[in-house]
């Protein structure tokens, strides 16, 4: 079922909001923009024009500066995207290391292709670009933190982990 | 033979990325010393240590420190490129991840030698968990009197701040950086002005890599003339290199700038060999933007002569037979691996990295991805060999920033050094989709070339 969320922070939101803006010069509270776009993307789930112009009128800019920005950046969501987002890097170091294979497993395994979101709305799969952990080839990001050394087993056991934890949770 | 660390020595003591065991291990003395000369004589230090940017460009520090403006009543800020996104490069992850207060304490000397009282690490987006890890380290070191005001009495005020940036490589770039701390899209800026003079908000502004912020401890505890004697000529001190690859010891390593581009490759203390007894085939030792060398100009210099870990050594011949140092990532290919289809993917990354401020680079990048691909799948003709070269060669030099050098270089040394093995993907395409073309001649002995008679 669509649940409408209020596009609204909460207090303690708004003080993390208010720091991250003091952080800069006066007057310069744009320059706060990009964190908190993450902020906004991390409590309502991706960046609806909603949200966008919410966050606009916080920063008191305009909305265009907002979008401008939120369709620059490769981290920001546009649209809804699963619960869990796989984003598989497939750059030459991690190519020659077998990417390929592993970006066709996990499509296989969710049946879904890059870019797409299963029918649960539980999982993502996006390929990426060279996300800094070449050595500990291949791997992908999911939510805050890096899985590397993939395997076939390894990405079952992921898979599995994270339908455990949502059954725990609900 | 092993290397003198001087970054990386303590990495491995349990629980060093905390405050009272990083201290106890000697940290923060540069900060009790730097603060006790003045901040001219600490941007001294650096010069005379000849410590090199390590982001990639390899620009003089301690100069490129001198040239900061400083007009009145205006703030001078220095910020720490933390975006590391070149193909090949997890070093200053690394330096953040375990050591995070090494790279505080570098900030705190450097921004008291620049005049910055409020300075800010920009780190990806991507590297998420990092800036809890920096904030902590930030924290401790204000509570324990290394940040905040008056730090050690001196009357030298100084605060850190994290920003993370949000998946684009060009933020790396260190006016499109600026731009993006601004709150901004990452297009780069036309220059001059120079950071130096305009930066962030228009003000005065130094932007450096992790590792170099990081160098200035050393520099500051051993004296900038000890830490010049470590290396060889004007590659002074240490370098981070990170090696990934087909070798059986991926990591990121220390090394002073005297071992051999072999020694590196094949030694137990590095990266310990070809992965399952293949041989090498090439390499790209600085990045993914220098050039791609074959096995056999990688170990020895058209000269004859072993190459070198080290700035020089690996630009002998220039772009005809040498390559970079680059900002250290190291790629190693094996016998296995197909240079087509590796120049491709990073084609293919150039295009999606691309601002798209400039025409060459908006479209070259994309053409080149678009003829790298046919080519890889058995599609090419023999004339988009010469297309390409012709592309890569109209983007460089054409663009606002060297993203648009950076996609051209690997595409031109590919097709240098590997031009036989991108004809057969033409000549021999259906075999070319079954098998790839494997060591060839690439690891051969060079000819070794008779001085010329005039
Ligand atoms: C496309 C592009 C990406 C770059 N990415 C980085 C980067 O991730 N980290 C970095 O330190 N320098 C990067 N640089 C170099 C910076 O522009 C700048 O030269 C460097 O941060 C200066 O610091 P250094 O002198 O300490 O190396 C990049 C340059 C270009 C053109
Ligand atoms: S060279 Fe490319 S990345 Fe750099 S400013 Fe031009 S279009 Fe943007
Ligand atoms: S190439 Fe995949 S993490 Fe660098």
């Amino acid at each position: 079922m669509e649940q409408k969320i209020m596009i609204q922070f909460s207090q303690e939101q708004l003080e993390k909001v208010n720091q991250i803006i003091a952080r800069y010069p006066e007057g310069k509270q744009k320059s706060a923009l990009l964190p908190v776009l993450h902020l906004a993307q991390e409590v309502f789930g991706w960046l609806s024009t909603e949200t966008m112009d919410y966050v606009a009128a916080l920063l008191q800019i305009e909305p265009i500066e907002v979008y401008e920005v939120a369709t620059f950046y490769t981290m920001y969501n546009l649209k809804p995207v699963g619960k869990y987002v796989f984003e598989v890097c497939q750059t030459g170091p991690c190519m020659i290391q077998g990417s390929d294979d592993i970006i066709a497993y996990i499509g296989e395994r969710l049946n879904i292709k890059p870019g797409e979101t299963t029918e649960d709305g539980l999982f993502t799969l996006k390929v990426a670009e060279c996300l800094g952990a070449c050595g500990y080839a291949p791997m992908m990001q999911v939510g805050k933190f890096y899985k590397e050394h993939l395997t076939k087993e390894k990405v079952d056991a992921i898979i599995a982990e994270c339908r455990n934890n949502v059954s725990v949770n609900n | 033979m092993s290397s003198q660390k001087l970054l990386l020595e303590n990495a491995h003591i349990e629980g060093i990325r905390y405050y009272d065991v990083y201290r106890k291990n000697g940290g923060y003395r540069s900060v009790e010393k730097a603060l006790k000369m003045a901040p001219d004589e600490v941007v001294e230090e650096v010069k005379k240590s000849g410590l090199r940017g390590r982001g990639g460009a390899g620009f003089p520090t301690g100069m490129k420190w001198s040239f900061i403006a400083k007009p009145e009543g205006v703030p001078r800020h220095l910020v720490c490129n933390a975006d590391e996104s070149e193909p090949g490069t997890f070093k200053d992850r690394y330096l953040m991840e375990f050591l995070p207060h090494l790279l505080i304490e570098g900030l705190i000397v450097s921004s008291y030698a620049l005049g910055s009282n409020v300075t800010y690490i920009y780190i990806r987006g991507e590297y998420a968990w990092i800036p809890d890890i920096l904030e902590q380290a930030i924290a401790e070191a204000k509570a324990n009197g290394f940040l905040g005001k008056n730090i050690l009495n001196s009357g030298f005020d100084c605060e850190i701040y994290v920003q993370r940036g949000a998946g684009a490589y060009i933020c790396g770039e260190e006016t499109a950086l600026i731009e993006s701390l601004e709150g901004k899209r990452g297009n780069p800026r036309i220059k001059p002005p120079f950071p130096a003079v305009k930066g962030a908000w228009d003000r005065p502004t130094v932007v450096n890599n992790v590792e170099t912020l990081a160098a200035v401890v050393p520099i500051i505890n051993i004296g900038g003339e000890e830490y010049a004697k470590i290396g060889v000529g004007r590659s002074t001190g240490t370098k981070l290199i990170s090696a990934c690859g087909n070798i059986n010891k991926p990591g990121v390593y220390e090394i002073d700038m005297t071992i051999s581009v072999e020694e590196f490759i094949y030694s137990d203390e590095w990266c310990g060999g070809i992965k399952s007894g293949k041989r090498l085939k090439a390499c790209i030792p600085g990045g993914s933007s220098v050039p791609i060398l074959p096995a056999n100009l990688l170990l020895k210099t058209a000269k004859g002569e072993s190459r070198i870990m080290n700035y020089e050594s690996l630009s002998d011949g220039g772009f005809a037979t040498g390559t970079m140092m680059g900002s250290g990532g190291f790629i190693v290919l094996d016998e296995d691996q197909c240079v087509v289809k590796h120049t491709y993917t990073l084609a293919r990354f150039y295009r999606h990295e691309s601002c798209g401020q400039c025409s060459p680079c908006r479209e070259g990048t994309g053409w080149m991805e678009k003829l790298l691909l046919r080519l890889d799948q058995g599609q090419g003709k023999l004339s988009d060999i010469d297309l390409l070269w012709d592309i890569q060669s109209k983007i460089e030099g054409n663009t606002i920033c060297p993203l648009g050098d950076a996609a051209a270089w690997p595409v031109a040394a590919a097709i240098r050094h590997f031009r036989d093995e991108f004809e057969w993907h033409i000549t021999n395409a259906a075999e070319a989709q079954t098998r790839n073309y494997g060591l060839a001649h690439y690891a051969d002995p060079l000819p070794v070339s008779e001085p010329v008679a005039v």
